[in-house]
């Protein structure tokens, strides 16, 4: 058997990856009465539009990237913390950018989809069959690479181009071998450390201490999401450090930015435009430079040869590593039921790093920007408009991603409808969960700003007028999701896989959510403290309407 | 479980049909489980044992028909219903991201079940299925045996006055099905519970069940104790395989089938 057998049992194979990630079945869904072929359609046309999404994101990132390379004449003709930095060197800093976000968001993506791919247990489905090792080997790695295919395809096209079609030919063939380096290493360290998260957070055992260092490796594994967000704020002071360490001539300092990954290869382009005095770079800079570039394509190719081998290897392996016998004697804590679902989706988040970014990713948005509040203070309005700014996104955020927690019920949904759980405790332990989001984002931006705004009851107070209008907005979309539920008669998973349904119900969500937040600004020439107290007027008037129609679901009893 | 009907009988279900589209997986079918009683519901696979089951607990609505729970209607009194039931399903679908300690806790909360009670009836199941080094464990990685545990004892842990069991005892090793038997036969004693459970396996029912039940594409084709079935099927000392395949007719052509097989 060659490659092509081994493409066509990964297309196959890939067909139950795709019906994995969309319906759920290994997790105990109900099978659809609609029948497997058309969900299998359906689920392969919904993963090529998450990699359709992905691309056209790092086309924009390559896209965008070529405008500042454009632009740079004009840029350099501003100083960066005092520096003033040549043509040159500032391509070569937007190229490091550009790669280190290729880098960062295929990475990303891997470690969204790795758990999937892992969880879908096809490896194992397809090992038993008489197919040569060989050959199982190669399926195992085309699968791998079918996940990334299209948002690799663009970054290993878009780059050069756009590369190319601002600095010329020359440098856009020369940014090729940079691309080639990212897009292997991103899919490498994927895997690395996408099966060492799998291990570590979903294999993790239950208790207190495990579950602190299950959340501390999550936030890790969301952190290159805020790659763009850390590179818009890093850049400036990123352009001064290269400015200055290459117009200060050989040092240590230069030697080692030169030789790392992808500076080496970032600087390139504009030594391939410009020659070596665009760098300012002597014999042994240019050797460096050379030398490294070198190391890296071997340190790709082997790295393409360890994930032709390892997939296979990765994607057999069970996912917790042996260990020895352990006996706990911690009681069984029962609480009440919302709170019981509150600690259940926290738990599930805990170990499905999907779920947990949902509860990350707006605590973490609110930290990097009070974070930029706390080192661009101190105290002045800006501060505390940029810490509004925080408040506001995490409302909009944890509204944005509620629906989402309503998928969580997609576990074990068989087993889960036929315990006497109340609907009105499902919706309020969600929303607890939404309100617990917000609560959190926003009281660490309090945390962090409290030193450099000077007015924290004027913050304290916008966190507690907003707060009505997120769970009524949390309250409304999750009884549009229970109506649908409902009239349609078919199990949660049908509005998972329909993601459709779960964006246009955050539509209303967030509008409820806005409202107050647009009117706080409206009010922006009457006294503050009015402002606050109209804005939280308002939110408690949504959460009056939305309450009883989330809380007054008819068959709210049933379970 | 205080207010259940005086003298109400645990499960009764009149005249019950499942339709799935085009496909009748249970028809008119109506039986009783009376309170002190292990009722064994037999039959080849797509009888309907598992939609009478998933219509019981609420899983599946049915079609025609009614089911009552201690004399509560699962239509309508679904909640109250579920309160009086603790069900194994055919497939050991758990949440596989929580431990069987979250998932048990979970459960716990959920059916209200007092802290010393849950955590009592934990260790106890958990020490007599040798389950305690795994309570800590992902459900994710844990064998189909292991699962199996688990859910049994998320069945058990509010005591219900109901067990309704879809293939309880599938997966689970020597020393754990002969627990479950002992159990099951004691569960009963007390003469107010009553447990509902479909198995292939027909010695553990001729052991366990105090009357069975046989379904055959959906319709009840006998019911009764192996004696009455043995009656029924004009078969005197036959075992309740043989009365099974009789009543079914699943033993016309059973040797050609063999002998076919051998010469494949």
């Amino acid at each position: 058997m060659g490659w092509r057998e081994a493409r066509r049992i990964s297309d196959v194979a890939f067909t139950e990856v795709c019906l994995q990630a969309i319906y759920a079945f290994r997790q105990g869904a109900a099978p659809l009465s609609g029948g497997l072929t058309g969900a299998a359609r359906s689920a392969r046309r919904r993963v090529v539009q998450s990699k359709i999404l992905v691309a056209v994101v790092l086309g924009l990132v390559a896209a965008g990237g070529a405008g500042i390379l454009a632009d740079a004449p004009h840029i350099a003709q501003r100083a960066f913390f005092g520096v003033l930095v040549t043509v040159p060197v500032l391509q070569a800093g937007v190229l490091t950018g550009l790669l280190s976000l290729d880098v960062a968001f295929l990475w990303w993506t891997g470690l969204q989809v790795l758990p999937t791919f892992l969880a879908s247990g096809v490896l194992a489905t397809i090992e038993p069959l008489p197919i040569d090792d060989r050959t199982l080997g190669r399926v195992a790695g085309l699968l791998y690479l079918r996940l990334f295919d299209l948002p690799a395809i663009v970054v290993l096209v878009a780059t050069p181009l756009f590369v190319g079609l601002v600095l010329g030919p020359t440098a856009g063939i020369v940014t090729i071998p940079g691309v080639v380096c990212a897009v292997v290493f991103a899919l490498a360290l994927a895997l690395v450390t996408g099966r060492a998260f799998v291990r570590r957070v979903q294999g993790s055992r239950g208790g207190g201490g495990r579950t602190v260092v299950r959340w501390t490796y999550l936030v890790l594994w969301v952190l290159p999401a805020f790659a763009m967000f850390g590179f818009s704020v890093a850049a400036p002071g990123f352009l001064a450090l290269l400015g200055r360490t290459l117009a200060a001539g050989p040092s240590v300092g230069r030697d080692v930015l030169l030789a790392v990954f992808p500076f080496t290869f970032a600087a390139l382009a504009p030594l391939s435009t410009g020659g070596t005095a665009s760098l300012t770079l002597d014999a042994s800079g240019v050797a460096i430079l050379f030398v490294a570039a070198a190391a890296y394509l071997l340190v790709a190719e082997w790295s393409v040869a360890w994930l032709m081998r390892s997939v296979r290897r990765v994607g057999l392996a069970p996912p917790v590593a042996p260990r020895e016998m352990e006996v706990s004697v911690r009681d069984v804590v029962p609480h009440g039921p919302a709170r019981a679902v509150l600690t259940k989706d926290l738990r599930i988040a805990s170990r499905t790093p999907g779920y947990a970014f949902l509860v990350l990713f707006p605590v973490l948005d609110a930290l990097a920007i009070g974070l930029f509040t706390f080192v661009t203070g101190p105290g002045s309005n800006g501060a505390l408009a940029l810490a509004l700014a925080a408040v506001t996104t995490a409302a909009l955020l944890a509204t944005f991603f509620g629906p989402a927690f309503f998928a969580i019920e997609v576990n074990a949904y068989a087993y889960g409808r036929t315990l006497p759980l109340a609907d009105r405790s499902l919706v309020l332990g969600k929303v607890a969960l939404v309100a617990a989001v917000y609560g959190v984002a926003a009281g660490l931006v309090l945390g962090i700003t409290v030193l450099r705004v000077f007015q924290p009851a004027v913050f304290l107070a916008f966190i507690a007028a907003e707060f009505p209008a997120v769970v009524a907005a949390s309250l409304l979309e999750l009884a549009l999701l229970f109506r649908r539920a409902r009239k349609k008669g078919t199990p949660l998973v049908s509005l998972y896989a329909g993601a459709w349904y779960a964006i246009a119900v955050a539509i209303p969500g967030l509008i409820l959510a806005g409202i107050p937040l647009i009117a706080f600004h409206l009010l922006a020439a009457t006294p503050v403290f009015s402002a606050l107290l109209i804005m939280g007027l308002i939110a408690l008037g949504e959460l009056a309407l939305a309450a009883p129609l989330a809380l007054g679901l008819p068959g709210r009893r049933s379970a | 479980m205080g207010d259940d009907g005086a003298g109400a009988l645990p499960l009764v279900i009149d005249d019950l049909s499942v339709v799935y589209g085009e496909r009748r997986a249970v028809d008119h079918l109506s039986l009783t489980v009376h309170r002190g009683e292990i009722y064994g519901l037999l039959g080849s696979n797509g009888a309907g044992k598992s939609s009478t089951i998933k219509s019981i607990v609420g899983l599946v609505p049915p079609s025609t028909g009614r089911v009552r729970v201690f004399g509560l209607d699962v239509a309508t009194e679904a909640l109250r219903v579920k309160q009086r039931i603790g069900y194994v399903p055919e497939a050991s679908m758990l949440y596989e991201a929580l431990t069987p300690r979250e998932f048990l806790e979970f459960v716990a909360s959920v059916r209200g079940i007092p802290r010393l009670d849950a955590s009592v009836r934990t260790n106890a199941f958990g020490a007599a299925f040798r389950l305690e080094s795994e309570l800590d464990e992902p459900i994710a990685s844990l064998s189909m045996g292991t699962r199996q545990k688990v859910l049994i004892l998320g069945a058990f842990l509010h005591q219900p006055p109901l067990l309704v069991l879809d293939e309880p005892l599938h997966s689970l090793d020597p020393r754990s099905v002969r627990i479950m038997k002992d159990l099951l036969a004691r569960y009963v004693t007390d003469g107010d519970r009553g447990v509902l459970f479909s198995t292939h396996t027909m010695e553990i029912a001729q052991q366990l069940c105090h009357r069975v039940g046989i379904l055959d594409h959906g319709v009840l084709r006998a019911e009764g104790s192996l004696s009455d079935l043995r009656e029924r099927a004009a078969r005197g000392d036959a075992s309740l395989e043989e009365v099974f395949l009789s009543l079914t007719r699943e033993d016309e052509g059973l040797d050609e089938a063999v002998r076919a097989l051998e010469g494949a």
